[in-house]
């Protein structure tokens, strides 16, 4: 059984289809890749399985249970983590806020307890240790440079303790440098299990990173397969090149 | 490691000498009414001071849901009619006095508070504002037109039993610990878990849902505790003025007076309303005293909140943090 299945998924925004019918598997223990031109739907398939947008149609299967159109804080709750493509930082937040406010918690009885525990800031400290923020834990997140917040989100999506990560595209507006820190800690993560979907434009990030990879135009799924073989499927080709 | 034990240490060793000056002015507080009881001429003083803590109270309150979620609420000043109605009917009808029932008036407001929030924020942003406004709204037209409750004409409370010179005592102390409540919740709630979540909320709602925070359940919760401090300020108050009618609790200057005085001492802080809500007092009785009681005071004390407004768009507190001159004192947060 896969990860994540999505089934039939279709979006209508009044009278556009940004997505059609669209069904694609993420394995477990997978690094899968969505691609296509802008416009395909991408960002779109990720709203809906995260619950940001309800489908008009089709279902999204996570660990075999339906979690079509629950709310988006259920969904994070069930073991998926996303981060955004521009950036989305609690700005006036301490950077070990921000990555705080993603962890778990018990019910109502939860929310009247101290806004950080000792357990949730030593895991956000190690995870900031991680992807080499320590040192601006107690920093305003907004202070951060666009890089810096990438990988603040990357700490603070893996604080969940999801079982699968949705990247949009965390390589868009990182310097060299920094990619290959994020590039290093996608990998490092998914040797040790973690299931990832990721967004990327970066041709060359897809090929070394992904192991499956999902191609959209257009609002539809073209083909799913492995990197080598869907760069020489005509499909794609068309729908980057523009070949009619 | 080192940065975690920073964050345990920071604070506690300086922060004894604010808490003795705190309790102290508690205490100087708690202990005015004295003067009261040894000679008489205190009334005025004590009046102004309950006016203060009322709108503390109601101010902190407003400020969980205004300030910390940062969802404006116009619609308190129905709470607060809420409160003063329900203890109000109660004492007519009843001859309950509203000092023990002012805390329940409290509950029926967060009731109420929490089933309208179930509805109202389901929206985000002006469409609560709006919704706010509309309840206040209804509110008026529903008691102008019930008649059981008085209707336009309002309703008519008996006076407490109390000689003159010693009946605002009571009053004083119901606001004082009132305040001194809605006070503690606020700082409780700004250093726990709702209160990280609410600001995340204020600052990027979709962010904080995908971040798996229920955003519609800690608003309702918000805006229910909120509801509270005015129902509570609202039973008070009723009694203390021996009538009630709707259109001394129900308008839009009221519920634009708790904005205010947010905006002015620090939406989003625990210090803010707080002193916010001793400026507002303690200007407008400024000015009646020394212009009378035209509308002038409105217009001075309005113009004089623009201007803070104008050029500290943090509030006090805000303002004098991000010129790191806070004094540690007003450092609540």
């Amino acid at each position: 059984m896969a990860l994540l299945e999505v089934r039939d998924l279709t979006k209508d925004f009044g009278g556009l289809r940004a997505v059609n019918r669209c069904s694609f598997t993420v394995e477990q223990g997978s690094i899968t890749a969505l691609i296509g031109p802008n416009g395909a739907g991408k960002t779109t398939v990720f709203n809906l399985i995260t619950g940001l947008l309800r489908p008009t149609s089709g279902r999204i299967y996570f660990q075999g249970q339906d979690i079509t159109a629950m709310p988006p804080h259920r969904i994070a709750r069930m073991g998926i983590s996303r981060t955004f493509q521009i950036t989305r930082e609690l700005a006036e937040l301490t950077v070990l806020e921000n990555v705080v406010v993603h962890a778990a918690r018990d019910g109502l009885t939860g929310l009247i307890r101290g806004s950080i525990l000792q357990h949730e800031a030593e895991r956000a400290m190690a995870l900031l240790e991680f992807v080499g923020l320590a040192a601006m834990a107690r920093e305003k997140a907004g202070k951060l440079s666009y890089g810096q917040k990438k990988l603040m989100e990357l700490a603070g999506a893996l604080m969940a303790e999801p079982r699968l990560i949705m990247l949009d595209e965390p390589a868009a507006g990182v310097n060299p440098a920094l990619l290959e820190e994020i590039m290093e800690r996608i990998l490092q993560l998914n040797r040790s299990g973690m299931t990832f979907l990721i967004i990327e434009h970066n041709m060359d990030v897809v090929m070394s990173l992904s192991h499956q990879v999902v191609v959209m135009a257009h609002g539809e799924v073209l083909c799913q397969g492995a990197p080598e073989a869907v760069r020489q499927d005509p499909r794609v080709l068309d729908a980057y090149l523009g070949a009619a | 490691m080192t940065l975690l034990d920073q964050i345990r240490i920071a604070t506690p060793h300086r922060l004894e000498t604010r808490s003795l000056i705190l309790l102290s002015l508690a205490l100087v507080l708690f202990l005015l009414p004295l003067l009261q009881v040894v000679s008489d001429g205190y009334n005025y003083v004590l009046h102004v001071l309950m006016v203060i803590f009322m709108y503390i109270a109601m101010a902190s309150g407003w400020n969980i849901i205004g300030g910390y979620a940062g969802y404006t609420s116009l619609g308190h000043p129905v709470f607060f009619a809420l409160g003063a109605y329900f203890s109000g009917v109660l004492l007519v009808y009843r001859g309950w006095s509203p000092f023990w029932t002012a805390p329940i008036a409290g509950l029926v407001a967060t009731l109420f508070g929490f089933a309208f929030g179930l509805v109202a924020l389901r929206t985000r942003g002006p469409a609560f504002v709006i919704s706010t406004i509309a309840l206040l709204l209804l509110a008026q037209l529903i008691l102008d037109n019930w008649e059981w409750v008085g209707g336009s004409n309002g309703l008519s409370l008996p006076m407490i039993g109390w000689p003159y010179r010693f009946y605002k005592i009571p009053f004083y102390y119901g606001m004082l610990l009132t305040a001194l409540l809605a006070i503690w919740v606020s700082y409780r709630i700004r250093h726990s878990k709702l209160g990280l979540f609410l600001r995340a909320i204020a600052m990027d709602e979709t962010k904080a849902e995908v971040a798996g925070i229920d955003t519609r359940m800690c608003k309702v919760i918000a805006f229910a505790i909120s509801a509270f401090f005015a129902g509570v300020c609202g039973a008070l108050w009723g009694y203390q003025q021996t009538y009630l009618r709707p259109t001394i609790f129900l308008t839009i200057g009221a519920a634009a007076d708790l904005v205010l005085i947010n905006l002015v001492g620090g939406r989003g802080t625990v210090a803010g309303p707080v002193l916010g809500a001793a400026l507002r007092v303690g200007l407008d009785e400024l000015v009646v005293n020394q212009v009378g009681s035209t509308e002038l005071n409105i217009t001075v004390t309005g113009l004089l909140m623009v201007l803070i407004v104008l050029f500290f768009p943090g509030g006090i507190v805000g303002a004098l943090r991000e010129r790191r001159h806070l004094p540690r004192l007003l450092d609540w947060d």
